[in-house]
């Protein structure tokens, strides 16, 4: 783990500050100071020497001193920045996760214990013209539908049960109260929804060929020549079992989101974790680019360990320190 | 069968045993590229050849110079399926009449016919390239049988793989004849449209009258509601025919897709051949050594997985723009080569696996014993089983390719901005959705959602076909599949 994060650090650093862009020149702008542009040289520390700034960077990232952004939010704090934006991702990550969980593997699991019916194969194409579809076109596609839908539908998405816009960031204050909750729901479903296409479409693709694989295995056989009631096979015997293949793509999928919330953010304006690093990217606040990827980093190393965890709950024959996917 | 027995014989002593089927190849091959050969000349010389000529020493050059004469000359012949054979550019008389296109027909027809006989050609090749490999296999081909036959036979009962193939098949030829496949071209519609003209018919004036294409585009822009619309399969108002609709600038539809998939396609397959590569040499390399060589690997390429691919070719893609790198094909290769560097460790694990099976086999034991090297051993012994896996994941990951790049470009970034890409034609439509404009959106995405399932129908058909009992959802196929940091 610590092997990958260094190295991580190691090619973002590369990027960065061996690549052409001169992160002073970026910070002050086209005014073209040079005694500016100078002093703004030295404080960021770019007159040293490429080898001591590398150890000054590893050491500031490594003690989680994150910095300050320089360009984007001039002179706010890092840490400050990724506690506002961070929660907004997290919902909708969490909910680009639940949905497809909760959609597309009972849609596969159905689809598994009906093969080749004709529920089986508009649910299987779905689920493969689903996974084709680009995130960022679903998400005009949706922003488009849900603003008109006065007039495509005949009834109005903004004011349906809560009011909510459908372009601006999640309110996520106050969620324990229902009604803030609904509204926090509400205002990410779509996008979540998008965001997990993608996911949902695979969930449903396994969970209906771990369903059909597990279908025939002698245990399952056993248990039916038992008596065991149908019901009570697929939940103890089928559906936990076909879990296990489904643990490294949820989580595989809960990284990938990081990646591709970039695009459904910028579509529906949530100025989450992605918008922020697009932001940065395009405005050159390297100081806060190069923190922002360390702290993607230590995510995905994260996900991976609670990975790991997860195959232990699940399948009681791993255990924790072997090797997992 | 062949009439040679013996077993030392090169390809070449028995191509020159019994020469008829090859030669028979070889005449429709030939047939085939002679009515195209003026598009293919063409090709040639548009390559920047100038760059190298002046690298040349001086006596060189001269030859270079009478080379690049003949070759213009010949990329000046006609062709059988260019645009100025088949034309659809014209107008109409208020009598009916179609003036200057392809036989009077109408600039729609027109068009028709043209893309019918490209498509009618590349399949034509498709057909040719399978009969060759059948003549390779029935006459010239060493061993009679081989595990590749089995595969082949598979693969063609596959109705969804054949499925994913016919798509890939059009969506190549799009890209492969983009130039003559639009109505208009990119030069005189998209990049150059105040450097082109037309010629139309004046109702007001009664005659026929000349003007440029960019004023005719601001006549037939698609703006949605209360605007300009030009919609698919309609004409705007100087009878030029838009298969696909216009953009919001005016500019013909059609031609920027077919263009745009040129761009899709090359970056595609440039990024994989990269990825791929890597991806084989690594796993052969990590297979065949193990120990420290694995390990250094699946650090290095997990680091690289633990950033997110999409972040990261965002990043570097605006790190590198600005440098000469960035202006290679309009940006297309610093996209090429940041999705192949970030995408060989999906490659690389999915092939892991059969490499590390097929070097635990006694032969390659054998191999090593007797004193093979290993580059020997690796190529001849291993390779193969490897590379039928590689295609699997090759065909997944290239539409998570292609949804990265048009994700990008609907932000704005990779491709530079007027060469056409399918993202930007998105977001040019983005605020036209839900208008009669629909089209400008709507069209592209769903020819990559086509194009999308295509590919991974056609990874599907060659996983069957490879290993008819592979558990057919491991969860690393279907991470690949999802490459392109789920843009």
């Amino acid at each position: 783990m610590i092997p990958i994060v260094f190295f991580g650090t190691t090619i973002t650093f590369v990027i960065l500050r061996m690549g052409p862009i001169d992160p002073a020149a970026a910070v002050i702008g086209a005014s073209g100071d040079t005694e500016a542009y100078q002093s703004v040289r030295r404080s960021l520390g770019l007159d040293q020497p490429l080898w001591l700034q590398y150890v000054d960077y590893l050491r500031d990232l490594f003690t989680l001193q994150f910095g300050y952004s320089w360009v984007v939010n001039r002179g706010r704090p890092v840490w400050e920045l990724i506690g506002v934006y961070a929660p907004r991702t997290i919902w909708l990550g969490f909910w680009s996760v639940m949905l497809p969980l909760f959609v597309g593997l009972p849609l596969g699991f159905y689809a598994g214990l009906n093969p080749n019916t004709l529920s089986d194969y508009v649910a299987s194409f779905g689920g493969i013209v689903w996974r084709a579809m680009p995130n960022f076109w679903l998400a005009v596609i949706f922003v488009a539908v849900l603003t008109q839908s006065e007039q495509l539908f005949g009834f109005q998405w903004e004011s349906w049960l809560v009011e909510t816009n459908i372009v601006t960031p999640p309110d996520l204050s106050e969620l324990w109260v229902p009604r803030n909750f609904l509204g926090a729901f509400k205002a990410i479903l779509p996008a979540a929804l998008v965001l997990g296409s993608a996911s949902m479409g695979n969930e449903m693709r396994i969970g209906r060929t771990a369903v059909l694989e597990t279908k025939n295995e002698n245990y399952v056989e056993t248990a039916r020549a038992k008596g065991v009631p149908g019901r009570k096979i697929v939940y103890k015997h089928v559906f936990r079992n076909a879990l296990i293949p489904l643990v490294p793509i949820i989580t595989g999928e809960a990284f990938l989101l990081l990646g591709g919330s970039v695009l459904v953010e910028t579509v529906f304006s949530i100025n989450g974790l992605g918008y922020l690093f697009y932001a940065a990217t395009i405005n050159a606040d390297l100081p806060l680019v190069g923190s922002l990827m360390f702290f993607f980093i230590l995510l995905s190393v994260g996900i991976n360990i609670v990975q790991d965890l997860l195959y232990t709950l699940i399948d009681p024959r791993v255990g924790y320190g072997g090797e997992g996917a | 069968m062949s009439v040679v027995d013996d077993e030392d014989a090169t390809l070449r002593e028995r191509l020159t045993d019994e020469p008829g089927p090859a030669l028979r190849v070889f005449a429709v091959v030939a047939a085939l590229v002679a009515v195209e050969f003026g598009a293919l000349a063409n090709l040639v010389m548009s390559l920047p050849w100038d760059a190298v000529g002046t690298a040349l020493p001086g006596f060189v050059q001269g030859v270079a110079a009478t080379l690049a004469g003949v070759g213009d000359a010949l990329a000046g012949l006609p062709t059988l399926l260019s645009r100025s054979v088949i034309d659809n550019a014209g107008y109409q008389l208020p009598s009916g009449e179609w003036e200057g296109t392809f036989m009077g027909l109408s600039p729609a027809i027109a068009w028709a016919i043209r893309v019918v006989l490209i498509y009618a050609y590349g399949f034509v090749w498709l057909l040719v390239g399978w009969w060759s490999y059948l003549v390779y296999r029935d006459n010239y081909r060493h061993a009679n049988w081989a595990p590749v036959d089995d595969m082949v036979g598979r693969f063609r009962n596959h109705s969804w793989g054949l499925f994913g193939l016919a798509i890939i098949f059009a969506f190549v030829v799009l890209a492969v004849f983009a130039p003559a496949l639009g109505p208009t071209t990119v030069d005189a519609n998209i990049a150059d449209p105040y450097l082109h003209s037309i010629e139309f018919y004046n109702e007001e004036t009664g005659s026929v009258e000349e003007m440029y294409v960019g004023d005719a585009n601001g006549d037939s822009q698609s703006r949605g509601q209360g605007g300009e619309n030009v919609g698919p399969l309609s004409y705007d108002q100087y009878d030029r025919f838009h298969p696909f609709g216009t953009l919001p600038s005016g500019k013909d539809l059609f031609t920027f897709m077919a263009a745009g998939a040129r761009v899709s396609l090359f970056i595609g397959v440039a990024s994989l051949a990269l990825a791929g590569g890597a991806a084989v040499v690594f796993a052969l390399a990590t297979a065949y050594y193990k120990g420290l060589v694995d390990l250094g690997i699946v650090i290095t390429s997990d680091s690289i997985q633990a950033m997110p691919q999409l972040l990261v070719i965002m990043l570097a893609s605006f790190v590198l723009s600005g440098t000469w790198l960035a202006n290679l094909y309009n940006g297309g290769v610093v996209l090429a080569l940041l999705f192949g560097l970030t995408g060989w460790p999906g490659l690389w694990r999915a092939v892991r696996g059969p490499a590390l099976q097929v070097s635990e086999r006694e032969w390659i034991d054998a191999a090593k014993s007797f004193g093979q090297r290993p580059s020997v051993t690796m190529r001849k012994h291993m390779l193969p089983y490897v590379v039928g896996y590689l295609l699997i994941y090759a065909s997944l990951t290239l539409g998570g390719v292609i949804i990265g790049v048009a994700g990008l470009s609907f932000l704005g970034l990779g491709i530079n901005a007027p060469t056409p890409e399918w993202g930007r034609a998105v977001s040019a439509g983005q605020p036209y959705v839900a208008t009669p404009s629909w089209h400008i959106s709507l069209l592209p995405g769903i020819l990559i959602v086509i194009v999308v399932t295509g590919f991974n129908a056609l990874g599907d058909g060659i996983r069957d076909a490879i290993d008819p009992q592979s558990d057919v959802d491991t969860g690393q196929q279907d991470q690949s599949a999802a490459a392109g940091g789920g843009a």
